[in-house]
């Protein structure tokens, strides 16, 4: 039988730094692992242990890998310490990912939050490979400060995408910022109730807008809240959610929410899906 | 279905026959145990030990130590070989209850997944050892003070999931086969059986009865408004802040639980490379739903045990269509802040109804 714990070797070739804590690393699996925008893997660093990340690459993308990650726990630290040409595992694609056909026709809000973009870039750039077939593709994406912004280099060929538009802001004022001030659900503000109105000439109306969201817990509470204020449907509004997903396989109960397995019901949940949970996030 | 009558001896000699070409495990009387009344499982070696206790309520432990280890290797690592290297010697287990075999249904669902759901996550380490892995039941002729099968829908005595059961009668045994791997149990082994008589199940149906009118006399004084699998217990914060005021969060209830299935994934450095290793977990420990930066869905102790007793009660009810205590009272034989589950239960219910 299949053993669904061996994680296939995976070479890094190469390493981005995002941002003072934040990296993309690019991996060249030795075996095919495809996946779909929203799924994701788990990450093995020998000898150290396993974590569950969404790749940040496009999907359409199958020899390679790429995973944005910060340095915060024991993984993703001995992670900051590999080398190009080192060797880590990763099994996988796990989870249920975005079903694109649910975007046809759709304007498509994406609202990131810190290192919660880099999954978003997966699905961003599934939707840039078939653009036409989207009416907007709006990306909100708030951070700490402007060295916090992570794909600083991406941001503004994303926004010469046809259909598309980038807002960004960061959570206090700094010098050399001209944008935005204030945490993410700030690059809300400009969007009226949702009827059939105009932004940037635009159409985004209640029936036809969808929402991706994906960032800390706290911004998964107020971005749902504010959108469902906005009159986004919650059956429209995908979360990307935030658990300890340690098997994937639905198996060692690490990610259980109620009686959901995120690691397979999940990790994309619409706002109606989580609805009857007290505080999902 | 064959039955018969064997008497002790001929019962030892029977499992001293199974121990030829396979591993034996027995449940034995340890006098060292600070209960020598529960016996717990022993392999048996040159001869089948004389303290091999049928009698009584359930042995220390369940069957799914033998499943589903404590700790166990799942990969090696750097490997390019995709399928699993398992160790499933047969082995036979003799004594597990009724409640033990319903705690394997709730494994059979999660690892076996294939053979109740479509899924495609098999897990080849539990499938290997179950289906080489032969099931002797016996029937319950005491109930300890923490059972409570009944309450949960269960029996004393198992019906089904067994390959063969054993009913401990006065004079001996009744022998019942389940599966046809339990007949091949009984093939060639003629000269140590007797034919079942009127007396043997009559004795049989009293032994049953009166156990089972035991532990439901036991347990009337848990008894609420509420059948034990239309449970919605809730998040009264105080009601399980009052039944978590004695846990520590030891996991022991877990890890003793005959339908706890969770584990913990450990990478470490081995011989030519690395290892990953599966523990028995327990979600009431603070990391269990802990997240990468910190994140945790579940940082009060109150919290998880909710999520625990819900979880044997209305998560897995959802979720696989079956509540997943079985009753078996083991979570209260070792909790050392004497909790019991079925107090902790009728509080929350009790609380709820009042709110």
């Amino acid at each position: 039988m299949k053993n669904l714990y061996r994680p296939i070797e995976s070479v890094i070739e190469d390493i981005k730094k995002e941002s003072p804590n934040i990296t993309t690393y690019k991996f060249r699996p030795k075996e095919p692992i495809t996946f779909g925008a929203g799924q994701f893997v788990e990450l093995t660093v020998p000898g150290v242990g396993e974590a569950p990340f969404t790749p940040s690459s496009n999907p359409n993308v199958k020899e390679t890998m790429e995973i944005t990650i910060m340095d915060v726990g024991t993984v993703t630290h001995a992670l900051s310490k590999m080398k190009v040409g080192d060797t880590v595992g990763i099994r996988g694609p796990y989870g249920n990912g975005y079903n694109m056909a649910d975007f046809d026709g759709k304007e498509i809000l994406i609202m990131g939050g810190g290192v919660g973009l880099a999954p978003l870039r997966s699905l961003i750039l599934a939707l840039f490979d078939d653009i036409d077939r989207y009416k907007k593709v709006s990306i909100r994406y708030g951070a700490r400060t402007p060295e916090d912004v992570i794909f600083k280099d991406l941001l503004p060929e994303w926004e010469k995408m046809k259909n598309t538009e980038v807002l960004l802001t960061i959570d206090e004022p700094a010098d050399n910022w001209t944008g935005k001030v204030g945490v993410v659900t700030v690059l809300l503000e400009d969007l009226p109730l949702l009827t059939a109105v105009d932004v940037k000439g635009l159409p985004f109306s209640a029936d036809t807008a969808v929402a991706c969201v994906c960032g800390p817990p706290i911004m998964l509470k107020f971005v749902n809240m504010a959108l469902l204020e906005k009159g986004f449907k919650p059956e429209n509004i995908y979360h990307s959610m935030e658990r300890n997903m340690s098997c994937g396989l639905g198996k060692c109960g690490h990610c259980m929410m109620g009686e959901l397995y995120i690691c397979k019901d999940g990790p994309v949940m619409t706002a109606a899906e989580v609805a009857k949970f007290e505080d999902p996030f | 279905m064959k039955e018969v009558f064997i008497g002790r001896e001929n019962l030892l000699k029977l499992i001293g026959r199974w121990a030829k070409s396979r591993r034996v495990y027995v449940p034995v009387t340890f006098d060292i145990m600070n209960s020598p009344e529960t016996p717990d499982y022993e392999l048996v070696k040159e001869e089948v030990p004389d303290k091999v206790e049928l009698h009584g309520a359930c042995p220390a432990q369940s069957p799914k130590t033998f499943l589903f280890y404590a700790r166990e290797v799942v990969a090696k690592y750097p490997s390019s070989d995709p399928e699993a290297s398992v160790e499933a010697p047969a082995t036979v287990i003799v004594g597990p209850r009724a409640c033990d075999l319903e705690g394997l249904e709730k494994f059979d669902k999660v690892y076996w997944s294939t053979k109740h759901f479509t899924e495609e996550y098999d897990d080849p380490f539990y499938i290997e050892k179950r289906r080489n892995t032969i099931l002797v039941s016996v029937d319950c002729t005491a109930a300890k003070e923490t059972c409570f099968c009944t309450m949960m829908g269960g029996k004393p005595y198992a019906e089904d999931g067994f390959d063969l059961n054993i009913s401990p009668l006065e004079s001996g045994y009744i022998l019942t086969t389940g599966s046809e791997t339990g007949e091949k149990l009984l093939d060639g082994s003629d000269d140590l059986f007797t034919p079942v008589d009127s007396n043997h199940t009559d004795e049989r149906t009293r032994s049953r009865a009166s156990v089972t009118a035991a532990v439901e006399r036991q347990n009337a004084q848990y008894a609420v408004d509420v059948a034990y699998d239309k449970h919605e217990l809730g998040s009264d914060q105080d009601a399980w802040a009052y039944v978590t005021q004695n846990c520590v969060g030891c996991g022991a209830c877990n890890r003793i639980c005959p339908s706890c299935t969770c584990f913990l994934l450990v990478d470490q450095r081995a011989e030519g490379g690395y290892e990953r290793t599966r523990n028995w977990d327990t979600c009431l420990s603070i990391g269990y739903a802990r997240t990468g930066g910190g994140g945790n869905s579940r940082p009060n102790l109150a919290q998880r045990l909710e999520n625990r007793l819900r979880c044997k009660l209305e998560y897995s009810r959802d979720r696989y269509g079956a509540v997943s205590c079985t009753g078996c009272g083991r979570c209260i034989d070792v909790c050392m802040g004497r909790i019991d589950m079925r107090e902790a239960i009728k509080h929350v219910v009790t609380e709820m109804a009042k709110a």
